[in-house]
């Protein structure tokens, strides 16, 4: 079932504060259905107020919010029937055990079936620990079962906060894959997480917020391509002499020398794929380069969007590196 | 009724219902041995009177029942602190309102299953009480032909039904305190912090602090309402102006609807954090 418009989540100039602090200041979304769709941002740009808002923890001071196609207000709880959503921590009584945790969740809002509940444990491989307390496990445990948790009544869209969060190597590979066939069955994924490395592999669109506005949003693979850069190691003598050259190529202030530890590196605003030109003016004047890499990582791109490192240039063209495809491994510890 | 069986499930699963069980069944039982045992050894005969009437039965009822109200309405604070704060502390509140759940519903069912479990407790604690009373007056030579009295039989249900709507309102009230705290721990003390002070403030100020809610819910059963000896608040056993049975039940259900309807008024409006 689609929601019509193509779009699974939006929100319009949506405004939080918390007495003085501003939480979110005028956040434009647009979540389009059947992605998955990395929602990032540093501490406190304002991740959380905006998925509790999303979920009716909190209410909004103004804008709008549009979930499943349909504007959600105060009195539309029932459009979470089709969300399902980990915020923060997960949160259990730690005197039931994990099966029994679900079954009490189940009871709340869309019904749903104790065959759903052991597909679920099976799916978090905690069939085998789901009779024990939650108070026995361990973090990455807790994670799992969260998970399973929001899953609960199928949801059409899925909202998750930092799941990643205590989770193994192993455990974070099955999330994603899980993620991942979730949105190529059709169901919307909306995840935030500070594990940017994951979240390139992981994400189709990214949006990324800071102090409490959208900053970038757009395919992942564009966002990367149109913020890549090409890094080129010359001798340290040879730094302005190629900046000079590379100038007309790359256009003004595309260009920036590296200073410090990392001297002989200029970073060249440029697309990544016009490396082999560069390299060829360069090599024209004598100029020989030991060393040249392009693209860009999601790491890069959202510490230059969102400030949080003042030297961005010298960050910003590390070595860029594909999504390997998805494994089919489960969620074995 | 799904979400309201489930948390009669996670109740009888939950510790704080048994510790709070045992509790009660214990202190009820110290009080009931230390009664026989001071009308056995007492000189003074006002004092062994006094401990006599509580194993003599069909007055033994009533008066068994406003000891539990006594000891059970401080737990029933604990109990309905316990389970209110913790929704708020573990954050499981906050995974139902998430899923949903109406708030209120939510809030107003959870309490439900602890008015059940609070119901549950009295009965516990009354079949202990009379079952130590007779056991007390078979001690103390007391003849147990009160026990099978028709009159005092037929009242029974009422007097239960009164003590479990005064249990239930002292639940209540931890609850709403620890909802309005959002936290356990903080419900708990103040809910008993309160318990205490009105017992004590009763003792200054009885015209006023008959009316409040401690002090009411010690007043549902007892026989010596209208003046006498208070057994439930902070100042138990001191020498207070209680309200008649039927106005203090009035006042006891006032209470009980107070209670509620700030714990559920609170969560709904309630901004949910971490």
């Amino acid at each position: 079932m689609t929601t019509g418009s193509g779009v699974a989540l939006a929100t319009q100039g949506l405004a939080k504060r918390y007495g003085s602090r501003v939480a979110l200041d005028g956040l434009d979304l647009r979540v389009p259905e059947g992605v998955v769709y990395g929602f990032l941002g540093p501490n406190g740009a304002g991740k959380t107020t905006t998925m509790r808002i999303l979920t009716g923890l909190v209410r909004a001071d103004a804008g709008q919010v549009e979930l499943l196609g349909r504007p959600f207000g105060r009195r539309d709880r029932r459009r979470l029937f089709d969300v399902g959503a980990l915020i923060e921590s997960p949160a259990f009584y730690p005197f039931l055990s994990g099966r029994e945790n679900l079954r009490a969740l189940a009871a709340t809002g869309a019904p749903v079936s104790r065959a759903r509940i052991d597909e679920l444990l099976t799916l978090v491989n905690l069939r085998d620990r789901a009779g024990d307390r939650v108070s026995g496990y361990s973090l990455g445990m807790k994670q799992r079962l969260g998970i399973a948790a929001a899953l609960l009544s199928d949801p059409r869209l899925l909202l998750l906060d930092e799941p990643a969060n205590g989770l193994d190597p192993a455990g974070i590979v099955g999330m994603r894959d899980t993620l991942r066939a979730l949105a190529a069955a059709g169901k919307t994924v909306f995840v935030s997480s500070h594990i940017l490395s994951e979240v390139q592999q992981l994400v189709d669109v990214v949006g990324i917020i800071a102090r409490g506005r959208l900053v970038r949003e757009g395919p992942v693979s564009e966002l990367l391509r149109e913020a890549g850069a090409i890094r080129v190691r010359v001798a340290p003598d040879e730094v302005a002499a190629a900046a000079e050259v590379l100038l007309p190529v790359a256009g003004t202030g595309s260009v920036a020398p590296v200073s410090g530890p990392e001297a002989g590196w200029l970073t060249v605003r440029i697309d990544p794929t016009r490396g082999a030109e560069v390299n060829r003016v360069l090599a024209d004047v004598g100029i020989y380069a030991s060393r040249l890499e392009t693209g860009t990582t999601l790491e890069g791109l959202f510490l230059e969007l969102t400030g949080s490192r003042p030297d961005v240039a010298a960050d910003a063209g590390s070595p860029g590196s594909s999504a390997p495809a998805a494994s089919s491994t489960g969620w074995q510890s | 009724m799904r979400l309201f069986v489930a948390d009669l499930r996670k109740l009888v699963r939950r510790p704080a219902s048994w510790v709070t069980l045992v509790l009660l069944l214990a202190l009820l039982a110290l009080i009931l041995v230390v009664l026989v045992a001071a009308a056995r050894t007492s000189t003074e005969p006002q004092a062994a009177l006094g401990a006599r009437q509580f194993v003599t039965f069909p007055g033994a009822y009533e008066l068994v029942l406003t000891l539990i109200l006594g000891i059970g309405g401080l737990l029933a604070v604990t109990y309905g602190a316990a389970i209110g704060g913790s929704e708020w502390g573990w954050g499981t509140l906050k995974a139902a309102v998430a899923r949903g759940e109406s708030r209120s519903r939510y809030t107003l069912l959870n309490f439900a299953s602890v008015a059940v479990f609070t119901w549950l407790g009295l009965l516990a604690a009354f079949v202990l009480g009379v079952v130590g009373a007779a056991v007390g007056g078979l001690i103390l030579g007391v003849p147990p032909g009160g026990i099978t009295d028709p009159e005092g039989l037929r009242r029974l249900p009422e007097l239960l039904g009164r003590a479990g709507l005064a249990l239930a309102m002292n639940a209540a009230f931890g609850y709403a305190v620890a909802t309005v705290a959002r936290s356990q721990l903080a419900g708990i003390a103040v809910g008993v912090g309160l318990f205490f002070a009105e017992g004590i403030a009763g003792l200054f100020l009885p015209d006023v602090f008959q009316w409040f809610p401690f002090s009411a819910s010690s007043a549902v059963t007892s026989p010596l309402s209208g003046g006498g000896v208070g057994a439930g608040g902070g100042g138990a056993g001191a020498v207070v102006t209680q309200l008649d049975q039927n106005t203090a039940i009035v006042v006891v259900c006032v209470w009980l609807v107070v209670a509620i309807v700030v714990a559920a008024a609170f969560t709904e409006r309630a901004e949910i954090g971490g």
